[in-house]
């Protein structure tokens, strides 16, 4: 490779050869990048193939690393899957998941061409039909509910997105409230945690340069973002740095770390106060830092009404708050043995500035208040004065680029109660997996629904009341389900529309991999080979494989059928910038947004003579900053015109931005001041600063909306017991499940179609200690039933050192299931399965067959020689929605025993009615926004597809369905 | 020259299996078979529990056991130090996946020819890194030239401990490993359950005995906190009961013919016509079955001629194939020669150089299996003469049955007696004393012979070899010294013996697991 050959100008840290490391001279990780259009190499077979090299992202996880995809100029074929050289997240490599692309690429089993639904609902009869029909047939349905002024009868229900706002926009331009998402199965926990502290909802952490490591979480095998934090990771590590995994499983993480802190699931908060408290008992936190940046006179005067306000007076108060936190009172309620704690804090108040701590599920994703798990580590973040320091953990949007798009459309005008109900005002974000509830209870139906990359039947808990509900067609009256793949929800549509892979589709995404901020553009390869063969493309299906179409295409023509003439006000958003009344093409789309809102994208291309959207096109990534830390910490322009400070909330306002900045990364709402002037800043010991979007512009300890919003016990950081307390296990076979640890070969259910990822995975065994299997009496392997409020499952049980006694665990990914002999979901991951309603609301699944060999152009697929898939297991869990975060609690108390009589592996049992009844029970526990306050959800919070302030205002009227609609 | 190597850094190596697919991709490799992968292993007791991780592929050994064995230079070192194989030369034998003491090399299912990991010598050659090398996310696997000073690998290796897998072996590996357990690469220190942590254990391969071993060698009962793998790949025993039958009929084969000739050219006894021409022709036809075997094990068996235009001349393989393919030509010229009444004389100069081969077409297995690296219970010197005594014994055997055919069984049966007593004699001494020596050599000779002995396997070692083959037939001569009747029988009891210890032999062999 050329000196000048960006990969090695990029100056990456680490020493790899995939970011230009020198591991032989003479030896290259990649070919060189002015060879990228036309490239020679040998296979391992000793064929020549010519190339052209392509770069695109992956699609399995949301890391989005970077891939090159090697087109074969002959045959079209994508040979191999290699990471991207230029990705500033990824560098060049990938996990196992990348490479396995490939198989994805090229599964016997994938879907080609749209399908339609010729009998009953979920019966499983199909035939092929044409995209035209199915958007003709849907446009004409979402038209029809715009034009009665029922927007809200269209929904969306994104999997992980893989992009950064495209969908969300279309559904505004639709002037739709109908963006429906996972984040509820998944995130709310942890971003509720952060979000009442800084106003942003996620955590960065600058692993690469902390000194003290602090996950709850699996960064080196899964997670948000898996292979480039894992990298960051293992690169601070080797300089030195502890690594400190709290998990009640011994992860892979776990097995690196320099402490393994197995805490009871949901008790980490517990863990993590009485480290606090040591910092401040032992006055080793960063005073400078707390007094500061912490709202701390608001929260004395809290803590202490009437108290003189001094900053000792906090400390002192924060002392007394958490004096119960002992090492002791950790221990009781942890297991962890207090000189571990007190190891840990230790290593906690030796990080310095340099603690890079990381919660996004685990228990803050498992418990009643999971929460307060991300709240009470972010308060370590802070005690130690590591927020958005080097080596410590800012908040994602300083590392994240969402480049404005040509158009942002306007807020829809109603607020949809299906997603956003009155119970959940604080929720991070839709009630996703109430969704079914609401629906069979009587709230609403909807005309159009899709499925977008997304399972809920098998990834959203309670499974068998999605199927009751999608079954029903007066309640969805179309179901489309647009996914690559056969999936257990697609079984329950009206159209199954083939969407592209991570190498047959357009997105944009930015994600906080380290403190340095990039976009990734993953496109579809071969028309991107094709447009450099000399064969431009105007329609991604010309490329693809059948008719699989792309996404981004998708919704720019649905969009044009919903409006063909214009009239509705929808098309106008998918016109070309610069050609009024014309359709938008991607190359539209995108070129805009490269030339026009990617700062130094254009002048970097205007170096190579190239067009920002050829750089992007020829690179695949763009680094747009580097090192961003202490943002909060940017003075403001005090002598600045117009600028006005509000000495009294300590906060500073000015003339209001002319439109959109170039970055629109979701960032909580900082309302104006009554004569609408912007908010700038907050003062800090005098000076303007820039701080954070909470409603003080500081670090929230006491969080006022918590307070407002009728949760004035949970404002501070703390600790409630949950569903799993240890004090809850009060029978000898009654144990915490933890079902949600993930693997580092699969993902949800996007890689059922990677054959080479479900070889070295396809069983999800119940994890149990020794200590407990004895006294149950299971032998390792012996076959269990695992009990919750609403059926059971039967699984055979690993019986390992690897957990905490009492706790009882089962991976996520599998369990996979398919109702057809050849369809309803890949064959290489799912067992054939008998479903049937014995009586309403009974439900029992029995496995007929496993996985096994089948015949298709792959010869591989007749060498499949594992037989399970697992179990699976959200099916019998009922819904447990937090009442603050909206977060589903996964955790959940079950009863293991020796299987029964006649027990089969893979046997399930459910109850819908009881599931429906843990519902009522959960939903009891919500504090509705309140009638007085006269608003759904707190303004400043973050929340997608942000409605109009007319829409936040509450109605009269009550919560939820009129009495007499509860009853079915 | 360049001398390549791995260092695997198992202080940084997450276990996440990228390079596993990484591999699959680059090299095509089909579901079943891997040319590397991951390891777990986990150990203690809870909360001190470890999962120990270790990536395992081919060496790339200084002395490559697979090349010495190949019998068809389809295995090579290439001067670069590379390990690599030709798949165009490949006979699919197996012998290599015998002779590798770390699974490394598998039958690819496709092309049936045996592969492995070879350095993406592809990607070498054009100045590329190894697929894997590339796609780790945490800079774990290291590729590079040992004798060049600027390379990492040998930066590392000379500057930080390093261990390889297995050192007993002798095979000088160049994969070196920064902080790996020895739980994690002494395949024998954990113990393989039912099933992995995420996967099936498919059946099938030494994986299945690792309990058993663990049981038969353990002083005290397990206790809580043993290593475990908690994951691992398949590996299947590459030979099954075709092999053990051949060294059956091959013994028949050199046995009948060699005592037939033997006992007259010795001046013991003189045979009729009839039997030296049944002796040879049975010879003749447990000869070619034994090559009919041979051919139908191998995983490509259209080219098999290849031994002979190709051969590697260390390959115990090779050379035994010239050893058959002689000894079956000259026993055909005597058999021709005897048909037609030949001179005698000529017949005994004939048979000379032919007895020779005879008993070399029996004893070369034990030179064969000694290049078996992987093997240690098959490097045991008893073998040898364990071939030895079957030979006798079943060549006992095979003429008494040639004798009672063509009538001349009491000619016949005090030179038969003699035999079965040698052989009986020497089958169990060299069965005893090779179970006493194996204790004293490694590990896998010591699991091997403990599965065969006091394991699974021990109806074969005790019922087959010891018994049957052995004692049984002294026991006849002993008692029954004038019964030629009892003699047959007990020589046909002791050739079912020795095919049944067989069978036991070959399999406790391949039942200790070696990755």
């Amino acid at each position: 490779m050329s000196v000048d050959d960006p990969v090695k100008r990029s100056g990456f840290a680490a020493d790899h050869p995939a970011a230009g490391g020198a591991m032989q001279p003479g030896f290259e990780a990649f070919p060189p990048v002015e060879r990228w259009d036309d490239w020679t190499e040998r296979d391992a077979h000793g064929r020549e193939h010519r190339y052209s090299l392509v770069p695109t992202t992956c699609f399995n996880c949301e890391s989005a690393c970077g891939l090159l995809a090697y087109v074969d100029k002959e045959t079209g074929q994508t040979r191999k899957f290699e990471g991207n050289p230029l990705h500033p997240g990824s560098r060049g490599r990938n996990c196992a998941k990348g490479p396995a692309t490939r198989n994805q690429v090229e599964d016997p089993e994938r879907i080609l061409h749209p399908l339609r639904r010729t009998g009953e609902r979920g019966a499983g009869a199909w035939q092929r039909c044409t995209w035209d029909e199915a958007l003709d047939d849907l446009a004409g349905r979402i038209r029809s509910a715009l034009k009665r002024g029922e927007p809200n009868k269209v929904m969306c229900h994104m999997g992980r997105p893989g992009e950064d706002g495209f969908t969300e926009r279309v559904l505004g331009a639709w002037g739709v409230d109908g963006h429906n998402s996972h984040t509820n199965v998944c995130s709310s926990g942890g971003r509720a945690g952060y979000a009442f502290w800084m106003g942003y909802d996620r955590p960065s952490p600058d692993f690469a340069n902390a000194e003290v490591i602090l996950l709850i979480s699996a960064h080196l095998e899964s997670g948000h973002y898996f292979n480039p934090h894992a990298q960051r990771i293992v690169e601070a590590k080797r300089r030195g740095a502890k690594l400190i995994v709290i998990d009640p499983r011994l992860s892979n993480t776990a097995a690196q770390a320099d402490h393994w802190l197995p805490a009871w699931p949901g008790s980490e908060p517990a863990l993590l106060l009485a480290t606090a408290r040591h910092l401040l008992v032992e006055d080793r936190f960063d005073r400078e830092f707390v007094r500061r940046w912490v709202n701390w006179e608001a929260s004395l005067q809290e803590l202490a009404p009437g108290a003189e306000v001094t900053f000792e007076r906090f400390v002192h108060e924060l002392r007394v708050l958490y004096d119960r936190y002992t090492l002791e009172y950790a221990e009781a309620e942890t297991g962890i043995p207090a000189a571990q704690v007190l190891a840990v804090a230790e290593a906690v108040a030796n990080a310095g500035t340099a603690l890079a701590a990381h919660n996004w599920r685990a228990s803050a994703a498992g418990v009643l208040g999971g929460w307060l798990t991300s709240r009470c580590l972010f308060f370590l973040n802070v005690l130690t004065g590591s927020v958005g320091t080097p080596g410590g953990t800012g908040p994602n949007t300083w590392h994240k680029w969402v480049p404005r798009p040509p158009y942002l459309p306007p807020r829809p005008e109603q607020w949809n109660e299906l997603t956003w109900p009155r119970e959940y005002p604080l929720a991070f974000f839709e009630m996703s997996f109430l969704l079914p509830h609401f629906l069979l209870e009587g709230r609403g139906s909807l005309d159009v629904y899709f499925t977008r990359v997304y399972n809920p039947v098998w990834t959203n808990p309670d499974g068998m009341t999605w199927v009751e509900a999608l079954r029903r067609e007066d309640l969805v009256g179309r179901h489309a389900a647009l996914t690559p793949v056969w999936n257990e929800t697609a079984w329950y549509a009206d159209y199954v529309l083939p969407v592209g892979l991570g190498s047959e589709r357009h997105d944009l995404h930015s994600y906080e991999t380290h403190a340095g901020s990039w976009i990734g553009f993953r496109q579809p390869v071969n028309r991107v080979a094709a447009e450099r063969a000399g064969h431009p493309t105007a329609d991604t299906r010309e490329t693809n494989p059948g008719e699989v179409w792309e996404e981004n295409e998708f919704w720019i023509e649905l969009s044009w059928r919903i409006d063909p003439d214009g009239s509705l006000g929808i098309r106008r958003f998918f016109e070309a910038p610069d050609r009024p009344g014309e359709k938008m093409t991607v190359d539209d789309y995108y070129g805009w947004i490269f030339e026009h809102s990617v700062p130094g994208l254009p002048e970097a291309a205007a170096r190579e003579g190239l067009t920002p959207l050829a750089y992007m096109r020829r690179y695949g990534a763009f680094e747009i900053e580097k090192a961003v830390y202490l943002r909060h910490d940017d003075p403001v322009d005090m002598a600045g015109e117009g600028l006005v400070v509000d000495a009294a909330a300590g906060l500073v306002y000015g003339p209001p931005p002319v439109g959109p900045g170039l970055n629109v990364a979701h960032v909580p709402l900082l309302p104006p001041d009554g004569a609408g002037r912007a908010r700038l800043g907050v003062l800090v010991d005098g000076e303007g600063r820039r701080g954070f979007p909470t409603p003080s512009g500081k670090l929230e300890f006491f969080s006022s909306t918590l307070r407002d919003w009728g949760w004035p016990e949970l404002a501070v950081p703390t600790y409630l017991p949950n569903q799993v307390s240890r004090a809850r296990m009060d029978a000898p076979d009654a144990f915490a499940l933890v079902p949600t640890f993930r693997l580092p070969v699969l993902v949800h259910t996007r890689t059922g179609n990677a054959k080479w990822l479900n070889e070295i995975a396809h069983s999800n065994p119940v994890w149990i200690n020794p200590e407990d299997a004895e006294r149950i009496g299971v032998r390792d392997g012996d076959l269990v039933r695992v009990e919750t409020e609403t059926g059971y499952l039967v699984n055979h049980a690993w019986v390992t050192e690897g957990i905490r006694p009492g706790v009882v665990a089962m991976s996520h990914h599998m369990g996979r299931w398919r109702l057809a002999e050849d369809a309803g979901t890949d064959r290489w991951s799912s067992a054939r399965v008998d479903l049937r309603e014995t009586e309403p609301g009974r439900w029992t699944m029995r496995r007929l067959e496993g996985v096994a060999p089948f015949r298709s152009k792959d010869p591989d697929s007749s060498r499949i020689w594992w037989r399970d898939a697992g179990v699976h297991q959200n099916l019998i869990f009922p819904v447990h929605p937090d009442p603050i975060s909206g977060q589903h609690a996964w955790h959940q108390r079950v009863l293991v025993r020796p299987a029964q009589k006649g027990d089969r592996e893979g046997d399930i049992s459910v109850d819908t009615r009881a599931s429906r009844r843990i519902y009522r029970e959960w939903l009891a526990l919500a504090r509705p926004a309140s009638q007085e306050r006269g608003l759904r959800r707190p303004e400043w919070l973050l929340r997608p597809l942000r409605p109009t302030p007319a829409a936040y205002r509450l109605d009269p009227g009550p919560a939820g369905p009129a009495p007499d609609a509860r009853v079915e | 020259m360049a001398n390549h190597a791995w260092v695997i850094d198992q202080t940084s190596c997450i276990g996440c299996h990228a390079c596993t697919t990484a591999c699959k991709s680059e090299n095509d490799v089909p579901l079943g078979v891997n040319r590397t992968w991951v390891k777990y292993v986990e150990r203690g007791t809870f909360p001190a529990t470890r999962r120990d991780i270790a990536v395992l592929r081919c060496n790339h050994c200084e002395e490559p056991p697979c090349v010495e064995i190949c019998p068809t230079t389809a295995m090579f070192k290439r001067p670069d130090g590379i390990v690599d194989f030709d798949t165009g030369r490949c006979i699919g034998c197996k012998a290599c996946l015998q002779a590798c003491p770390y699974d490394a090399i598998y039958i690819d299912p496709h092309e049936h020819v045996a592969e492995k990991c070879n350095f993406c010598s592809h990607r070498v050659d054009q100045g590329l890194l190894p697929a894997c090398v590339v796609v780790c996310p945490t800079e774990s696997l290291l590729f590079g030239d040992l004798e060049d000073p600027r390379s990492r690998v040998a930066q590392v290796v000379a500057s930080r401990p390093t261990t390889v897998r297995r050192p007993e072996q002798a095979t000088r590996p160049n994969a070196f490993y920064l902080g790996a357990t020895a739980t994690a690469l002494d395949p024998l220190a954990p113990v393989h359950a039912d099933a992995y942590m995420w996967s099936e254990r498919r059946r099938g391969g030494a994986k299945d005995h690792s309990a058993a071993i663990a049981a038969l060698e353990a002083e005290a009962p397990p206790v809580r906190g043993g290593a475990r793998v908690a994951y691992d790949a398949f590996h299947p025993e590459p030979w099954g009961w075709k092999v053990a039958l051949y060294l059956w009929t091959k013994n028949i084969g050199a046995g009948v013919w060699a005592l037939a000739f033997l006992a007259p050219a010795l001046g013991l006894v003189a045979l009729s016509r009839e039997l030296r021409l049944a002796a040879a022709f049975a010879s003749l036809a447990f000869i070619g079955l034994t090559t009919l075997l041979l051919v139908w094990d191998l995983k490509r068996p259209e080219r098999f001629w290849t031994i002979l235009i190709r051969p590697q001349r260390r390959s115990w393989l090779a050379l035994g194939s010239f050893v058959l393919v002689g000894y079956s030509g000259l026993l055909g010229l005597w058999f021709l020669g005897t048909w037609f009444g030949a001179d005698e004389t000529l017949l005994l100069v004939l048979g000379a150089p032919t007895v020779v081969l005879a008993a070399l077409a029996s004893l070369y297995t034990a030179f064969l299996l000694a290049q078996c690296e992987a093997r240690d219970l098959w490097q045991n010197p008893a073998v040898f003469f364990v071939l030895l005594a079957h030979m006798t014994v079943l060549g006992a055997a095979g003429l008494l049955v040639a004798a009672a055919a063509t009538g001349g069984l009491d000619t016949i049966a005090g030179f038969a007696r003699a035999a079965l007593v040698g052989g009986g004699v020497l089958g169990v001494a060299a069965l005893l004393s090779g179970e006493a020596g194996a204790g004293r050599t490694t590990a896998n000779a010591r699991a091997a012979g403990h599965l065969l002995v006091r394991g699974p396997f021990r109806t074969h070692f005790w019922l087959g070899g010891v018994l049957l083959a052995g004692l049984v037939p002294v026991a006849v001569a002993a008692l029954a010294p004038a019964a030629p009747a009892a003699l047959l029988a007990a020589g046909l009891l002791a050739a079912a013996g020795a095919l049944w210890y067989e069978f036991g032999f070959v399999a406790a062999g391949q039942a200790v697991p070696i990755s």
